[in-house]
């Protein structure tokens, strides 16, 4: 039988960042996910907060703050010290967060030719943050037949102003392809080949070399140019660097469809942390506990295909992600079960899931369904039973879009959450740290 | 929707008008170009989007009806050997087995195989050793199996190759072209209107005869010419299975009802049917309980049914024509399915006085060919043509010298031989490569997303559209440049729209893994792609089919 001081379930953002804080503070601290988390699908910025009428992601964190229910409401207070925690791991490994939460909410151009509010990105989309001066070009530039990037189609959609959310557009837009040294001909490469290709320097100066010829042919200065997020997998820095030199104009990456390469690189810097830090990390264990008659969770099981994998430990932080994430299944179509321990899930009644229009700006009620928790981040017993509001299990507490109250997806705050919530969560559980 | 504008040009004049693109209009449009006729087929849709392309896809042996419906099941196994002769590239042959489930009733189990040979349906015993062999998913306590020469048949292609013959002779169909009103002079139906619904233009032609082969919208295109003819629709509602729990086409040995045959189609799987009378063939939900009916008697046959994944519910509406005679002798107890399936050809002249003008309501897709025939014939008696029928003898066209029936490794072994891995994979999940859906665009444009895939199949495997449709937008863009003009509607209201009809698939079973798939595919389009952008609050399209 494994042993560890806390077991983290879930290797997303939630997850990683409570293990790391806790492995900082000297716990032994285990990670068991079911599989790879958010990081690989997610858009690759820092999401804390956007809505639709807010200028900035500070003015969208303090209004949900106030939403009742919303996780905001207790963890807004920790997001500065969590977002700088994570800009110095980050900083690290030569990767730069820019932006910050008191900055304008900018349109950011995206791979189907629409815009997402943004306002924290990685160095390699930073590009794209600036406001648009009238007379500036925006160049979308692709490799030729990559099957997730479509210039013409991305110039077409961003050439209609309502692309744009009310914000500026470029003076122009323009749309170019260019064939890749060696490539031509190979029409099924993923983004993670073509990412894992401009790790190679030789490679990439060919490369860039031919984009910033073609770029060049399609418009002067000044201006940006807008390339898929390839540029580079386990060396993005040096690819960054690389095409900020060679290239006529000012590059930045746009997000994918998933694969999410920067996503992959946010997870390879996290995972270097909790390992530089002793932590383990084990992908593959779909894990499952019980409460014991004393309200703790004293150990966690995974049903290997030999063996069971049994994890003790004195502490469980539960960030399993959802939905999404696979940490709440609906049973039927009127049951919600928390995966791992069946704790109660808060969520609207049957029947009342789902919105009628797939594309209803205000979303589906059962994005707020999750786990509440008290302001320790403890799971608590469910509105209307005798012990409403009290905690359920001592020694979980929850973290990440698992979280009752948010609904990420329209206010764009998924990521803040998990942060705050991972920092938080490592917190309160310090103490276990022998 | 787009302005209308008056009749402007010179009347189109045209042998015979058929009103409706399914299965049985493009056979009838077929057959008459066959016999020398100049005709003209306009469809308010995409070609085979109503019924049609909403089917179960079985290509019925006849074993279904030989309780209820000898004739019909005669019917059937005629036109199946006609059509594995014309049409084999749209058959997949997969074989079917009627087995005995322990809810089915003895006499009905027993009396199966005489009952077959009473109406020439070929039925063999099967041994239970190697039907648990073949298909080791059903259900351990079944006691008794007949195979029978049922298929599953691929809808969109048959059409197609019906219109395609027919345009080698001179005819024509429109899609996107709804009949709007008929100009009635006496007892004769003197033009038509129709209207072009992508350009807003409204056209009159003038036929000889006007055909309706509008399927459950028969009786509103007879309203037209003042014709009263009641439909009575009936809703049936299948589910989609992410895998193929079995090759063969199962049922169950009972008198037909909800839930009871499972068709094996391309990747997928899909258990049908429920049948429920609707008032309006444009507007009808899958209800819960349906699903939950469905599962329930899916059970019997596949005990592991509940535990697999649904990736859409969807449903269609059966063209049943409520004949006043039968409706009055009583014999619709029993519900819907007690209506006659088999179809009736009928000459509004001697019902109705309407000389130019005929209906042809009822039956089914495996059958669509006879009834064109029958059709046909009514149609060149009153032109006083005298050509023989030649759809049942001649090959339909694209069916390939010798390639016989398709199979499951068709997609991948083509792709494979035509170099496989250089042409980009558009839908990874029904291989659906750039060139295919280059050259459907070609042929098709002005076209929708929605039209490509009822065309290629993409976007309807395991991901349902989550990793394929952005690029097929992509595509699409790229072959017109980008250009509006070029296009029915900007590509990116595109993708809103066929996000939203995939939507109304997955909605009715979300939950489960389904529910997962929703939200991550939810996340990419709206949370990394911000597909909102492209969504103004309140443009939902409000049409109820398609
Ligand atoms: C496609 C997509 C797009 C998104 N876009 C946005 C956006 O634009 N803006 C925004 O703010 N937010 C967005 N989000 C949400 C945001 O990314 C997440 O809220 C955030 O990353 C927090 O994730 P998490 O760590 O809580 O959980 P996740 O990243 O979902 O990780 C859950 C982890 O738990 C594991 N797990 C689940 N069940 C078990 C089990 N039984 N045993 C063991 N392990 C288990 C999973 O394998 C996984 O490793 C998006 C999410 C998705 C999926
Ligand atoms: C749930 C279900 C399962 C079925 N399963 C099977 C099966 O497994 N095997 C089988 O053989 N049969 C099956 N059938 C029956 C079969 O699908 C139908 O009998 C057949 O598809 C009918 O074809 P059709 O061409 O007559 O009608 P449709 O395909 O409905 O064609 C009629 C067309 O007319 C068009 N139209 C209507 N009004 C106008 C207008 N004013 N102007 C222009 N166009 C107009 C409509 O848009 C429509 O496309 C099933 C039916 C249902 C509902």
């Amino acid at each position: 039988m494994a042993t560890a001081d806390v077991a983290v379930v879930g290797a997303g953002l939630a997850g990683l960042t409570a293990a790391i804080r806790l492995a900082e503070a000297g716990a032994r601290v285990h990670v068991l996910a079911a599989g790879h988390a958010t990081t690989h699908w997610a858009p690759g910025g820092i999401d804390l907060g956007a809505l639709p009428d807010s200028r900035t992601s500070q003015e969208a964190i303090d209004r949900l703050a106030m939403v009742p229910g919303h996780p905001y409401g207790v963890l807004a207070a920790e997001l500065p010290a969590a977002l700088a925690w994570l800009r110095a791991v980050l900083a690290r490994e030569g990767f730069e967060l820019e932006g910050a939460p008191g900055d304008p909410l900018r349109a950011i151009p995206t791979a189907i030719g629409a815009t997402r509010l943004a306002a924290l990105l990685p160095a390699g989309m930073a590009g794209a943050l600036p406001a648009w001066a009238p007379d500036e070009t925006l160049v979308v530039c692709g490799p030729a037949g990559f099957r997730d990037f479509w210039p013409e189609a991305i110039a077409g959609a961003l050439r209609r102003p309502s692309s744009w959310r009310g914000q500026t557009p470029p003076g122009r837009i323009e749309a170019v392809s260019v064939e890749l040294p060696g490539l031509a001909g190979r029409r099924n490469l993923s983004s993670l080949d073509l990412a894992r290709l401009f790790d190679d320097p030789a490679w990439r100066r060919a490369a860039l070399e031919g984009i910033a010829r073609a770029v060049a042919a399609r418009s002067r200065a000044p201006g940006r140019v807008a390339l898929p997020a390839i540029l580079g997998l386990n060396d993005h820095p040096a690819a960054l660097a690389a095409a900020r030199e060679i290239l006529p104009l000012l590059p930045f990456e746009v997000a994918l469809a998933p694969p999410s390469v920067p996503g992959l690189r946010l997870y390879a810097v996290l995972r270097g942390a909790l390992r530089r830090h002793g932590g383990r990390l084990q992908v593959g264990e779909a894990v499952h506990g019980t409460i014991d008659a004393a309200g703790r969770v004293a150990e966690l099981r995974a049903p290997a295909a030999a063996r069971e994998f049994v994890l003790s430990a004195g502490a469980v932080v539960l960030a399993t992600g959802g939905i999404a994430g696979g940490g709440i299944v609906a049973d039927g179509p009127a049951t919600l079960r928390e995966e791992v321990l069946g704790l109660p899930v808060d969520g609207p009644p049957a029947g009342n899931w789902l919105s009628d229009d797939a594309l209803s700006p205000a979303g589906h009620p059962l994005e707020t369904a999750g786990i509440r928790t008290d302001r320790h981040l403890r799971p608590v017993a469910p509105a209307g039973s005798t012990a409403d509001g009290r905690p359920i299990a001592e020694n979980v507490r929850v973290a990440g879009s698992l979280l009752a109250g948010q609904r990420y997806l329209r206010e764009r705050c998924g990521d803040g959450v998990a942060l705050a919530s991972g920092v938080l969560a490592a917190r309160k559980l310090a103490g276990v740290a022998r | 929707m787009a302005r209308m504008t008056g009749p402007t040009r010179l009347p189109r004049i045209v042998d015979v008008l058929i009103v409706g693109g399914g299965a049985t209009g493009a056979g009838l449009l077929r057959d008459l170009a066959r016999r020398g006729l100049r005709c003209l087929l306009v469809e308010k849709g995409d070609l085979a989007s109503g019924t049609s392309g909403r089917y179960h896809g079985l290509l019925h042996s006849g074993a279904r009806y030989i309780a209820r419906d000898p004739q019909a099941a005669r019917e059937c196994i005629a036109e199946n050997a006609i059509l594995r002769r014309i049409a084999p590239a749209t058959i997949e042959e997969t074989g079917g087995l009627y087995v005995a489930t322990p809810d089915d009733p003895d006499d009905y189990v027993d009396a199966f195989a005489d009952r077959c040979d009473a109406v020439n349906v070929p039925c063999d015993d099967e041994p239970l050793a190697a039907l648990f062999r073949r298909e080791p998913a059903l259900n351990r306590q079944i006691r008794r199996a007949y195979r029978v020469p049922d298929a599953s048949l691929e809808p969109w292609q048959l059409v197609e190759a019906n219109l395609r013959d027919a345009a080698d002779r001179g005819s024509q169909a429109l899609p996107y072209h709804q009949v709007v009103g008929m100009e009635r002079n006496g007892g004769f139906v003197s033009s038509v209107s129709i209207a072009d619904l992508r350009s807003g233009t409204i056209e009159r032609v003038v036929p000889r005869i006007i055909v309706s082969a509008a399927g459950a919208w028969a009786g509103r295109v007879a309203a037209l010419a003042g014709i009263e003819l009641r439909m009575s629709p009936g809703k049936g509602t299948m589910l989609v299975y992410n895998q193929r729990m079995t090759d063969t086409v199962i049922a169950r040995c009972k008198p037909p009802g909800d839930g009871d045959i499972m068709v094996p189609v391309h990747t997928v799987a899909i258990l049908g049917t429920t049948d429920i009378p609707v008032e309006d063939p444009d507007h009808y939900e899958v209800t819960p309980a349906e699903i939950e009916d469905l599962i329930y008697e899916g059970e019997k046959l596949f005990p592991d049914l509940r535990r697999m994944r649904i990736l859409r519910a969807y449903a269609g509406v059966r063209p049943l024509y409520a004949a006043a005679e039968f409706a009055r002798s009583g014999e619709l107890a029993g519900g819907d399915r007690a209506i006659s399936r088999a179809h009736a050809v009928i000459d509004h002249e001697s019902r109705d006085g309407v000389a130019n003008f005929v209906s042809i309501v009822g039956g089914k897709l495996t059958t669509y060919r006879l009834m064109a025939e029958q059709t046909a014939d009514v149609v060149c008696a009153k032109l006083g043509v005298d050509q023989p029928c030649t759809t049942a003898d001649e090959v339909l066209p694209g069916q390939g010298s010798g390639r016989g029936y398709y199979w499951l490794g068709d997609r991948l072994a083509a792709h494979e031989a035509t170099g496989g891995g250089d042409a980009a994979l558009i839908c990874e999940c029904e291989l659906v490569t750039r060139p295919m859906l280059e050259a459907f665009l070609d042929e098709r444009m002005p076209c929708s997303l929605d039209d490509v895939r009822r065309g290629t199949r993409l976007g309807m495997g395991p991901c349902q559209g989550a990793f394929c449709t952005f690029r097929a937008a992509g595509v699409m863009a790229a072959r017109t440049g980008g250009t509006v003009a070029a296009q029915a509607e900007p590509v990116e209201d595109e993708l809103v729209a066929f996000l939203r009809e995939r939507y109304r698939g997955t909605r009715p079973i979300a939950w489960g893994r389904q529910l997962q798939e929703l939200w991550l595919s939810t996340g990419i389009y709206w949370g990394a792609l911000g597909l909102d952008a492209f969504v103004s609050p309140g443009s939902e399209a409000g049409d109820g089919h398609g």
